[in-house]
């Protein structure tokens, strides 16, 4: 066994009640290392890809990776994997906070629930000791509420639950972690949901091993003086993910009016990162062992949107909630980034599903009958912090808003699909395609769906990171431009989904040298792999996630951009810019090694050891 | 900005070149708008390159209050440290900077330039940074290390 393993998972069938554990060999943890990547490989190996998500034959995963409870910087992190029920493909979603160290701490480097329960549980593990407990008094309360009476029993708690989102199997529904991390995309929390899985609680006291004690405390400095020196570091630390804000607004970056505005200053000025620190911020808050501290503990006095002492908006939210809706009123998206928080929902599916909702009211494909009387007027938000409810309790158009944005567009009807801005049914993040067109082919190529999290075309595109040490790449990228992007974004995936994989932040991955990174690896593993090594794994982590969503029917049809994301802008950054998609699309489909169907090449699959892959593809 | 009046190269980062900057920021048309909200003094340090014909560090000192600008000098060390933001880098960087081969806040982020502020408030006033350093193409400019 490798070291920085826990060097067991858990098992639990959720049907029966009953538990076990299991171990992965060592050869699939050195090919895999953890997170999503051992997550897709579990899945890929024992379980029918065809179930219904929501069925119990859908397991839901919970792992974490070799570094996580190391106290490496940015290594607080996990993902919880399963098919989604928002898109029918691969689901992930990886999460920050204090509950991935916990569960090493407790003995485990991950947990696999297979199965549903007849009725609302909780588990609870503790140095080892596993219970399931009954939590019928906890079915219907929030995410907050839950986790304040988990923590009354044992302050020491480490909390995962998902609100009452996730209990009405809400498709955008998150899980939560200690009310301030959450696992948002892909609609996860229904699956917990449908388990009557209300929450997973650990504790443990257990420090696993490295393998070169020595080696690591010397990575470790190193790590600590590169965050020192990062401006990204400070920025993040002062402003959170929020200054995007103003840098994007400029930049072309930032959606506006549900993706039809380009440029918005007044919006951007409201809603920055630092408007945020100056009115609203009370602390600053850290993921465990992280020194950047990047998350917002804020409040808001009285007024409409008055909000106690909490979790703040990320710049995601502050888009959907702010720009997208042009909304130009910060308390409003702190109201309901607490509101999505509670009730448990990805807050760029819940905004974009209600920004999507303010258009098609405008256009007159909604009404206001329709909308159960909410005037859904751009930048009125009052009647949406009601609306988000009725989404939680699947009430009204709630129930269809449920659904995320594609599948209401589709249940709505009068061309409503067209406005949508998705790719393989998930919402895009704040990040227009238009000025940066790598991050359009990054959209289309994502194993999840729109993301910008699955890679780190982000950092490489927007100049935020430059790694020629690793691969060729330049310092300052033209994000107008599709020619070169290809190549950026291969091997932008393949470094930065690492961060899944290694369960390490991505803006860590972005703030340190990557051979800080792989130094402190290699030093609590001893795997000793070389950064030729670990880019490897990152392709054959983003070529297993195809191959699994190609047998789930994914072909190239689907590597699409929206109609809105290939439609030029009149103003803004990315005025008159649309990404070039044949170009994008023919050069990654040579430098991936797919073919005309979007399917990984055989060869290119034995090349990277997944022979099993390729005999369920081209059986 | 009137035409012609920058026509001949200015040796970089000398009191020359300073006040051609100055006059080409006060001649922009946008600048005093774009930059009204702005308040305070900016230190430009050049590392030394003796490789690249800068044998000592140079250090700068730019005032701008809210759209006027004031004192544009070569300075010294004491000086520039004084400013109420004071970037520094290498020679080239601050060379590829000029030249628009790299964005200045790429150049921030990436660790190429230093600076010593308040980066909430370089954050909110990005367009006024992004305009002064735009003006920087508005003039030629001679580089030690350029062919004579």
């Amino acid at each position: 066994m490798p070291r920085g393993y826990a060097g067991k998972f858990l098992l639990v069938d959720l049907s029966s009640g009953t538990w076990s554990d299991f171990t992965v060999e060592d050869a699939i943890l050195k090919d895999y290392l953890g997170g999503s990547s051992l997550g897709a490989k579990l899945f890929f190996d024992r379980y029918p890809l065809d179930a219904d998500p929501l069925s119990g034959q859908n397991p839901l995963m919970i792992m974490t990776g070799p570094m996580v409870a190391s106290g490496f910087p940015g290594t607080s992190r996990f993902s919880i994997c399963a098919k989604s029920p928002q898109t029918g493909i691969w689901g992930e979603s990886a999460c920050g906070g204090t509950f991935g160290p916990e569960l090493k701490r407790a003995g485990y480097d991950g947990i696999v629930f297979e199965g549903a329960s007849p009725s609302p549980v909780t588990l609870s593990v503790t140095d080892g000791k596993v219970e399931l407990l009954d939590a019928a008094d906890l079915w219907g309360k929030d995410i907050y509420e839950t986790t304040d009476i988990l923590k009354g029993k044992d302050p020491k708690l480490k909390i995962l639950t998902i609100g009452q989102a996730g209990e009405n199997v809400v498709k955008i529904a998150a899980i939560g972690n200690d009310k301030g991390h959450f696992s948002g995309r892909t609609g996860l929390g229904a699956v917990m949901g449908s388990k009557k899985l209300k929450a997973v609680v650990v504790r443990g006291s257990a420090k696993p091993d490295k393998a070169d004690d020595e080696r690591y405390k010397a990575a470790f400095k190193a790590a600590i003086a590169e965050v020192k020196e990062s401006a990204l570091a400070d920025g993040l630390h002062l402003m959170g993910s929020d200054a995007n804000m103003d840098l994007g607004m400029i930049s072309g970056d930032v959606p506006i009016k549900n993706w039809t505005v380009g440029e918005g200053f007044e919006l951007s000025s409201n809603l920055s990162g630092p408007t945020m620190r100056e009115k609203y911020l009370t602390k600053e808050h850290a993921c465990s062992n992280c020194p950047v501290a990047c998350k917002r503990v804020v409040k808001v006095d009285d007024g409409p949107f008055k909000t106690e002492e909490g979790p703040g908006p990320e710049y995601e939210t502050c888009g959907t909630f702010g720009t997208m809706m042009m909304n130009p009123d910060l308390e409003a998206v702190i109201k309901a980034n607490e509101l999505c928080n509670r009730y448990g929902m990805d807050t760029i599916s819940c905004g974009s599903a209600i920004a999507l909702a303010m258009e098609l009211y405008e256009k007159g494909i909604l009404s206001k009958d329709d909308l159960g009387g909410l005037d859904l007027t751009w930048g009125n938000m009052e009647p949406v912090m009601p609306l988000i409810r009725m989404i939680a309790y699947r009430e009204g158009i709630g129930d269809t808003l449920a659904e995320g944005s594609l599948l209401a567009a589709r249940r709505i009807g009068k061309g409503a699909e067209e406005l949508v801005v998705h790719v393989k049914g998930l919402e895009a993040p704040m990040h227009d395609p238009r000025g940066f067109h790598g991050m359009g082919l990054a959209y289309m190529m994502s194993n999840r769906g729109a993301c910008h999290l699955q890679h780190a075309v982000l950092a490489t595109e927007q100049g935020m990171a430059s790694w020629p040490q690793l691969f060729d790449m330049k310092d300052d990228y033209v994000g107008t431009t599709s020619e070169g992007k290809a190549m950026l974004v291969f091997n932008s995936e393949n470094y930065g989904i690492l961060g899944n994989s290694m369960s390490i932040c991505h803006y860590l991955v972005d703030i340190l040298k990557p051979e800080t990174i792989l130094e402190a690896f290699n030093a609590i593993t001893g795997f000793d792999l070389t950064s030729e090594d670990l880019l490897k794994t990152g392709m054959r982590d983003w070529t297993l996630k195809r191959g699994i969503n190609n047998l789930l029917g994914i072909t190239k049809k689907d590597d699409v951009l929206p109609k809105k994301l290939v439609t030029a802008l009149e103003d803004g950054g990315a005025a008159g810019s649309i990404p070039d998609v044949a170009l994008l699309l023919s050069e990654y489909y040579a430098i991936r090694g797919l073919d005309e169907r979007g399917f990984p090449k055989p060869e290119k699959l034995t090349e990277l050891g997944l022979d099993d892959l390729k005999n369920r593809l081209y059986q | 900005m009137e035409e012609g009046i920058y026509m001949a190269k200015v040796k970089a980062m000398t009191q020359e070149w300073m006040d051609a900057y100055k006059a080409a920021i006060q001649a922009d048309p946008e600048y005093r708008t774009i930059a009204k909200d702005w308040e305070g003094s900016v230190a430009l340090i050049c590392n030394a390159d003796p490789s690249k014909g800068v044998p000592e560090p140079i250090y700068l000192f730019q005032d701008y209050w809210h759209g006027d600008v004031g004192e544009f000098v070569v300075c010294d060390k004491a000086k520039a440290e004084s400013a109420k933001f004071v970037m520094t880098g290498d020679y080239s960087r601050w060379k590829q900077v000029a030249l628009k081969e790299l964005d200045a806040t790429k150049a921030l982020l990436q660790g190429k330039l230093k600076m010593k502020g308040d980066l909430p408030y370089v954050v909110r006033n990005i367009k006024t940074v992004n305009k002064v350093i735009d003006i920087l193409g508005a003039f030629e400019t001679q580089w030690p290390d350029d062919p004579a």
